[in-house]
């Protein structure tokens, strides 16, 4: 060896820094934290670290709120990539392409990775200490009510948590913010089932009808949707379900449809009532109430044929049980929640109730459960803003920013908060408004728990635990930080919890029992729910209430065209980037849209006959112009659209949040009208009128799609074939 | 146009002025003047190869400017990847392969007029062959370039070769690409060969004329010691011929194997029969076309015209006429087999290159190879040198479109509508390094000329001799029959 | 350098025709994908960028067609859609179709590669060497489906694709590729080499489910079936039997019958001869709506 002219310290280096290609990240060894790489080997490795052997931790996943419980694979103290955990009873080992880039969220090199105070646009870093003394003085010069707390859909211990930090601070300010999440329907579910989120059967349906559910995409739990929409397709006895899909806009679940209808934009309640009408079966007072849709207006009204009305009668009255679903498209009209009224309606008319529409079952810690909330709830944090009600301001796991609607004006109101802390995983818009900033430790990396709003098979409590150490030395977890502020206001209770994890096991233990641990020690019980990653419920189930009636049914008449704003403006909520949280994780970015095949880019979905009439082409800038505002989108000729309807997709444009979202594209929400449900006071998603105009600039539109479209020339490579000429019962 | 007209007039000055005397004017019909003396044709070939003019030096520098700009465009692209050149999937191949492929036919001239028209005793080669074989041997360089410069990983050629190694891995022989690398380097080195073998008497001869400076070293050492003696004729007569014998089936197949990189794929517009025939006379066309344009330009830059005669020219241009017909005729052969095989890919193929984004560049390709070509059927324009000289250069602009349209549109439009991709334009690399080609080869082929003899001495006189001999023969027989 | 390496072991394992040579024994990797069940959701899309190392390139070089996506999902309309006498509107949504390496049982990639850097392995894939790749892409410029990628830029390097903390994300079972090779899908090769290795050391092959793709294991839908072709247990091979599509032939039952068979189950190109190892079954429409 020495003769060979390598000398010892040489030879070292070359063995030292081959394991160092594998060993050079976050297992506590390393020291990525203050940005140096020491070469550690392996004889130093923490003892879970077997070299070259993969080991799995079960976690959930933090990308949507559907609650799908995750398997990650680590390899030498890194987490490398998350697959489904086949023992949840919701995504059953799958999940979807969000789920998957969860690690771009984590791995994510714009993260924030120190408290920030923001003087303007300038961040100093400062020390924890600093920033909850801050907090703590700011807090001391304000009264309770003149406290806020803005976030997004949270549950679980954090929700208690959160709920106990406020009551010791005494406010009752609490707003949940979910830019899309379907709280009218919720209402809607509420009134004529009892119960804000029934338990569909997909798969037991042979027909599905479904007003604008987006359920294959991004609809409340997609990934398991999507299972059971594998199952229906089977169907039971060879017969495949039918999925008919009535919408605007061509969701990726109207894609998928057997038959999809282009309905005029606002009238699926029209629909619904016509269906009845010509079903048939209605008596009482629905059948006065739908007495009025015949065919002739209804086809009149929503430009459906009367023919297809008498098909989709003809159907869903031979193959039953059927399931009719009100989704996001049906509930964004001044009358969303007339809507989706009708379309329950029309579930309960053919029996449904009961047999595809189930009761939902609870945890039995209701104060566990989601919270839930829309634009009412950021509407009157906004009113509040506006009036300088609030002092103290705390933002988690909203941007409202990015995605309030431009009329509410909500970042100039925000500025008349007194001290805003956001806390933050990267700087995103609503970040940069803030004062203080505080680092969060990514969904990888903390502990905690999640109780979906959607669950079958009983009830259960995800568990979240790190899957390795943290990445960034200065994060913290929300809710090792909700406790820390926690402590400050009553130090006696929460001392004996040195941090989250600890309150968090401790809670738990205290109700083993009813979490099914009766019987087992402490430790056994609790790393038996770790290793599983789930807690399995019983859960209390609860019961349909309502009952079938049309009373207070009014639906409007479409309103004539508007000759300064022609057009309706759909915002199109697409399942990889739904309200930009994750634009910026860049698998995400770069996977096409499934039905434009468009990457990288906000487009603005047109009728190719629409596009012929206002000289259109691919690639033309237009300019989208709504009363509140106007932004700029490369033009795509889609055939899945109504003709007097554009659509641009959401997530995109955004002006902060890292190097993969920022200057990408644009922000419809920017342009959205302040119209809102006349009965829920939810923001109307869909109301914007708007007119497009051409700017004369022109761009190559980046997408995966070639130059001969969508079509196949005459090659046999996606091949169609009709239920009449396959039989699928022989199928293995 | 009227520069036209004046340009054409100082040509038919010159041509006034050529030293051929007036009463052998008529010559027209002669190949070559008989009384030409021997020393005159040396003085003439030597003169050539002696310090060369500003001019000359001029043009060398922007044949070098030229060649740097590939030079430049390489190292960008070796820097940064293939990327760079605005490639793309499906658009795996480009310019590279086209151009490949346009150096490689440009080759064939040489091969044709030294080896094929010497078996065949076409004794007008004889003033023109040396130039052409120089052609094929830094065409054949030119391409060379082109193969490496295509590779995504450069710097590992040498895995598509066969060489020793320990591990006993070999390349894969089912490739065409494999066939393709043998056949160059085959083909290059047996050029080289050639061209040096047949040009060793002259080599003697510039010894013999040189009495020092590293001119005379050089010659000394590559005319390996030629005396003329008869042993010496003697032998090198059969190794001639014998290299001449070795090279013809070479250059066919050289060519057909550059078809069958296409050929033997599966490819729509590329999975064709008759591509190797195809390729051979495409390859034939554009070389004679090239060696219109450079015996055009030898000839007034050497004042060349006692060799490199209009009637020389006149039978190279009909020669050339005849291949550019054979070539329409198998692009009529491949037009007609693609629509009756039912195809539909390669149909579409087709149509999309005759209506399609690639149509100004498929109709250039047909006016510039087959329509283009007509005039040369004209007997006038046979021997009008600046129509001679457009026209060729055309043909060759025609050849090289031709390369493209058979490379770039099954690319864009192959069997996978979902990739189909009608935009693509290569990048400035991709053009850069073509143009740089053209750069490489002109300094190359510069350098040559100063320092070899570009006309060969020995076979003028011999073709001198033998029409000497030719005429004395008729005078006797007419005399005879007197 | 021997002439008898020459003749055993170069392209030992390619097939002009796959019943000719050898037979797969015991493995032979194959799949199939519903196309009824796929959603074209992309997550299979995703998951393969997770597993596989494949570098985003950004938007103007995706632009350029440089996206490196092994897996893509396509999106095709109805032939009748908005042209003369056809419907406006897409009234029966549109045809996803995954879109993969086909590994193909005699694949036009293979032979024409000259540094033999494209072979096959004996269980049936159509490996990529990345080490021996020279770059020539003519692989790529025969491969039918157009599902080589090639590495146009240096994208772990100079492109800077996985800034620092992202690269900690990096499969360590599969290599990072350096500009100027070409990669497609492998049917997640490192898998497949770990499942028969945990098989081996237990004296046994691989069963059926052993083993999931990085796609298959995503898929929302279950649409794809993954396995082990010649293992008669195999829900691969059950359904390629029931579909009575077989490997080595290239016309299949469901295309000669006259008047319909029943079946769904085809492979793209067939009569190009490549017989690729992916089955699609076809999707379905309801004909009564």
């Amino acid at each position: 060896m020495i003769d060979s002219g390598l000398d010892r310290r040489d030879f070292l280096k070359v063995l030292g820094w081959g394991g160092a290609a594998v060993a050079l990240s976050g297992c506590g060894n390393t020291s990525v934290e203050d940005g140096k790489e020491t070469v550690v080997s392996y004889v130093e490795a923490a003892d879970y670290v077997i070299p070259g052997i993969g080991v799995y931790y079960n976690s959930t996943c933090a990308q949507c709120d559907a609650g799908c419980s995750i398997n990650g694979r680590v390899r030498e103290g890194r987490v490398l990539k998350l697959e489904g955990n086949p023992a949840s009873a919701i995504n059953r080992g799958r999940t979807c392409g969000l789920g998957q880039a969860g690690v771009q969220h984590h791995y994510n090199p714009d993260r924030v990775r120190e408290p920030l105070l923001r003087h303007g646009d300038k961040n100093e870093v400062i020390t924890w200490d600093k920033a909850y003394a801050l907090i703590a003085e700011k807090l001391s010069g304000a009264k309770g009510d003149e406290v806020a707390f803005l976030s997004g859909g949270v549950s679980g211990h954090l929700k208690v948590l959160l709920g106990n930090y406020l009551d010791s601070i005494g406010s009752k300010n609490h707003f949940v913010y979910e830019a899309l999440a379907p709280a009218v329907v919720r209402a809607a579910n509420k009134k004529a089932y009892g119960v804000e989120m029934p338990r569909y059967n997909i798969n037991k349906a042979k027909v599905v009808l479904s007003f604008g559910a987006d359920f294959l995409g991004a609809w409340v739990s997609p990934v398991h949707f999507s299972q059971q929409y594998a199952q229906f397709r089977k169907g039971v006895d060879g017969q495949r379900g039918v999925l008919i899909q009535v919408e605007s806009k061509m969701t990726l679940t109207g894609a998928n449809a057997d038959r999809w209808i282009p309905v005029r934009p606002g009238t699926e309640g029209i629909l619904a009532l016509g269906i009845i009408n010509a079903l048939g079966t209605a008596s009482g007072d629905i059948a006065a109430a739908v007495k009025g849709y015949d065919r002739a207006r209804v086809s009149k009204e929503t430009g459906v044929p009367p023919g297809q009305i008498d098909k989709i009668a003809a159907l869903l009255k031979l193959r039953s049980p059927s399931l009719v679903l009100a989704g996001s498209a049906a509930e964004g009209y001044a009358h969303g929640s007339q809507n989706a009224a009708a379309i329950n309606l029309l579930n309960q008319v053919l029996g449904n109730v009961g047999k595809t529409v189930e009761a939902s079952t609870s945890v039995p810690f209701p104060q566990m459960a989601p919270a839930k909330g829309n634009t009412v709830a950021l509407k009157s944090l906004n009113d509040g803003l506006a009036a300088g009600k609030y002092k103290v301001l705390f933002c988690y796991a909203a941007n409202p920013v990015f995605t309030a609607p431009g009329a509410m004006k909500f970042k100039d109101h925000l500025a008349k908060a007194g001290f805003k802390v956001a806390f933050a995983h990267y700087l995103d818009e609503t970040a940069l408004q803030a004062d203080l900033v505080l680092p969060l430790d990514s969904a990888l990396e903390d502990w905690g728990t999640q109780v979906p709003e959607y669950m079958t098979e009983g009830a259960q409590i995800n568990i979240q635990q790190p899957l390795m150490e943290k990445l960034h030395a200065n994060t913290r977890g929300m809710g090792d930080i909700l406790l820390a502020l926690v402590k400050q206001r009553r130090a006696e209770e929460y001392k004996s919890f040195d941090d989250y994890y600890a309150y968090l096991r401790g809670a738990m233990l205290l109700n083993k029992n009813a979490l099914g641990g009766s019987g087992a020690d402490d430790d056994t019980f609790w790393n038996e729910t770790l290793t599983k990653g789930i807690v399995k419920l019983a859960g209390s189930a609860g019961t349909l209430s309502g009952k079938a009636s049309a009373a207070g049914l009014t639906l409007p008449v479409p309103s004539a065209a508007d000759v300064q704003y022609p057009l309706q403006l759909i915002p199109g909520v697409t399942a990889s980037l739904r309200d930009g949280r994750h634009a910026n994780q860049p698998w995400l970015q770069e996977s096409p849209d499934p039905l434009t095949t468009i990457v990288w880019d906000s487009w603005v979905e047109i009728h190719p006959k629409k596009a012929a009439e206002l000289h259109i082409t691919e690639g033309d800038i237009v300019e989208v112009t709504s009363r509140s505002g106007s932004i700029r989108a490369q033009a795509y000729l889609f055939p899945g659209i109504h003709p007097d309807a554009i659509s641009v997709p959401l997530g995109r444009g955004h002006e902060a949040l890292g190097r993969y979202a920022k200057g990408y594209g644009a922000n419809p929400f920017q342009i959205l009208d302040a119209v809102f449900d006349q009965e829920t006071g939810e923001l109307a998603m869909h109301e914007t009128r708007v007119k497009v105009s051409k700017t004369g600039q022109r761009v190559v539109v980046v997408k995966d799609e070639g130059a001969a479209g969508g079509k196949q020339m005459g090659r046999k490579i996606a091949v169609l074939v009709t239920t009449d000429e396959v039989d699928l019962s022989k199928e293995a | 146009m009227e520069k036209d007209t004046n340009e054409s007039a100082a040509w038919t000055k010159r041509e006034n002025e050529s030293p051929i005397p007036k009463h052998e004017r008529r010559a027209s019909e002669k190949d070559i003047r008989e009384s030409i003396a021997w020393a005159k044709i040396n003085q003439d070939v030597l003169k050539s190869m002696e310090t060369p003019r500003k001019l000359y030096w001029v043009i060398l520098f922007f044949a070098f400017a030229a060649f740097s700009v590939g030079v430049g465009c390489e190292v960008y692209q070796y820097q940064n990847g293939m990327g760079v050149s605005n490639k793309n999937n499906p658009h795996a191949w480009g310019l590279y392969i086209s151009t490949f492929i346009f150096w490689i036919g440009m080759s064939h001239s040489g091969t044709l007029l030294s080896a094929i028209l010497h078996l065949m005793h076409a004794d007008w080669r004889k003033p023109i062959f040396r130039f052409a074989e120089a052609l094929t041997t830094f065409s054949l360089m030119t391409a060379g370039l082109f193969v490496m410069v295509h590779l995504g990983r450069l710097w590992q050629f040498y895995y598509s070769v066969p060489y020793p190694d320990e591990r006993g891995l070999w390349p894969n022989f089912q490739s065409p690409l494999l066939w393709d690398a043998m056949a160059i380097f085959t083909y290059l080195s047996s050029s080289i060969l050639f061209l040096y073998i047949g040009m060793i008497p002259d080599l003697a001869i510039c010894r013999d004329h040189l009495h020092e400076g590293w001119r005379k070293n050089l010659y000394t050492w590559l005319s390996l010691g030629w005396e003329g003696t008869d042993r010496q004729w003697r032998n090198f007569r059969v190794t001639y011929l014998t290299i001449a014998c070795f090279l013809i089936p070479l250059a066919v197949s050289v060519h057909s194997i550059v078809a069958a990189d296409f050929a033997m794929s599966q490819q729509p517009g590329w999975h064709v029969t008759s591509f190797p025939a195809y390729f051979v006379a495409g390859a034939l066309y554009s070389g004679c076309s090239a060696i219109i344009t450079l015996f055009i330009i030898l000839r007034y830059v050497f004042k060349f015209e006692e060799y490199m005669t209009l009637p020389i020219l006149k039978k190279t241009v009909r020669l050339t006429f005849a291949i550019a017909m054979i070539w329409t005729y198998l692009n009529a052969v491949e037009f007609a087999s693609v629509w009756y095989s039912h195809d539909q890919a390669s149909k579409d193929v087709l149509i999309q290159k005759v209506i399609g984004p690639f149509a100004p560049f498929w109709w250039g390709m047909i006016f510039c190879g087959s329509v283009v070509p007509l005039t040369l059927a004209f007997k006038r324009f046979q021997t009008n040198i600046p129509v001679l000289f457009v026209v060729s250069l055309l043909l060759n602009l025609g050849m090289w479109l031709e390369r493209w349209m058979i490379v770039a549109p099954t690319f864009s439009h192959g069997y996978y509508p979902w990739t189909w991709d009608h935009d693509q334009w290569p990048g400035f690399v991709q053009w850069g390094m073509v143009f740089a080609s053209f750069g490489w080869f002109t300094m190359l082929f510069m350098g040559f000329c100063k320092v070899f003899p570009s006309v060969s001495m020995y076979e003028v006189k011999e073709m001198v001799y033998h029409r000497k001999l030719h005429l004395k023969k008729s005078e006797t027989a007419e005399q005879g029959a007197h | 350098m021997s002439v008898s390496n020459l003749l055993e072991n170069w392209a030992q394992f390619r097939h002009f025709h796959p019943i000719d040579d050898k037979p797969h024994d015991p493995y032979k990797w194959a799949m199939s994908i519903d196309l009824d069940a796929c959603t074209g959701c992309n997550a299979c899309s995703v998951a393969c960028y997770a597993e596989n190392n494949l570098p985003v390139v950004g938007k103007e070089k995706y632009q350029h067609g440089h996206g490196m996506h092994w897996m893509r999902i396509e999106r095709y309309w109805d032939e009748g859609l908005g042209v003369a006498g056809g419907s406006d509107f897409p009234d029966h949504g549109a045809q996803f179709l995954p879109m993969m390496c086909q590994q193909c049982e005699a694949a036009p990639c293979e032979t024409v590669c000259p540094a033999a850097a494209t072979n096959h392995t004996a269980d049936g894939l159509n490996s990529q060497i990345y080490n021996r790749c020279v770059g020539s892409r003519y692989c790529s410029a025969n491969c039918p489906f157009k599902v080589r990628y090639f590495n146009w830029y240096d994208y772990p390097t100079t492109d800077n694709v996985w800034p620092a903390e992202m690269n900690q994300q990096l499969n360590p079972d599969v290599t990072v590729r350096s500009k100027g090779v070409m990669e497609k899908c492998t049917f997640c090769v490192q898998r497949l080499h770990a499942a028969k290795g945990t098989a081996k050391n237990e004296g046994r092959l691989v069963h059926d489910g052993d083993v999931q793709t990085a796609c298959q294991q995503v898929c929302p839908t279950g649409a794809i079936t993954f396995g082990n072709l010649v293992d008669h247990e195999s829900k691969v091979h059950k359904q390629w039997q029931s579909q009575q599509v077989e490997l080595d032939k290239d016309a299949q039952v469901k295309d000669q019958k006259e008047g319909g068979s029943g079946l769904r189950g085809y492979r793209i190109f067939e009569e190009l001869r490549p017989y690729p190892s992916v089955m699609y079954l076809e999707r379905v429409r309801e004909s009564a709506i």
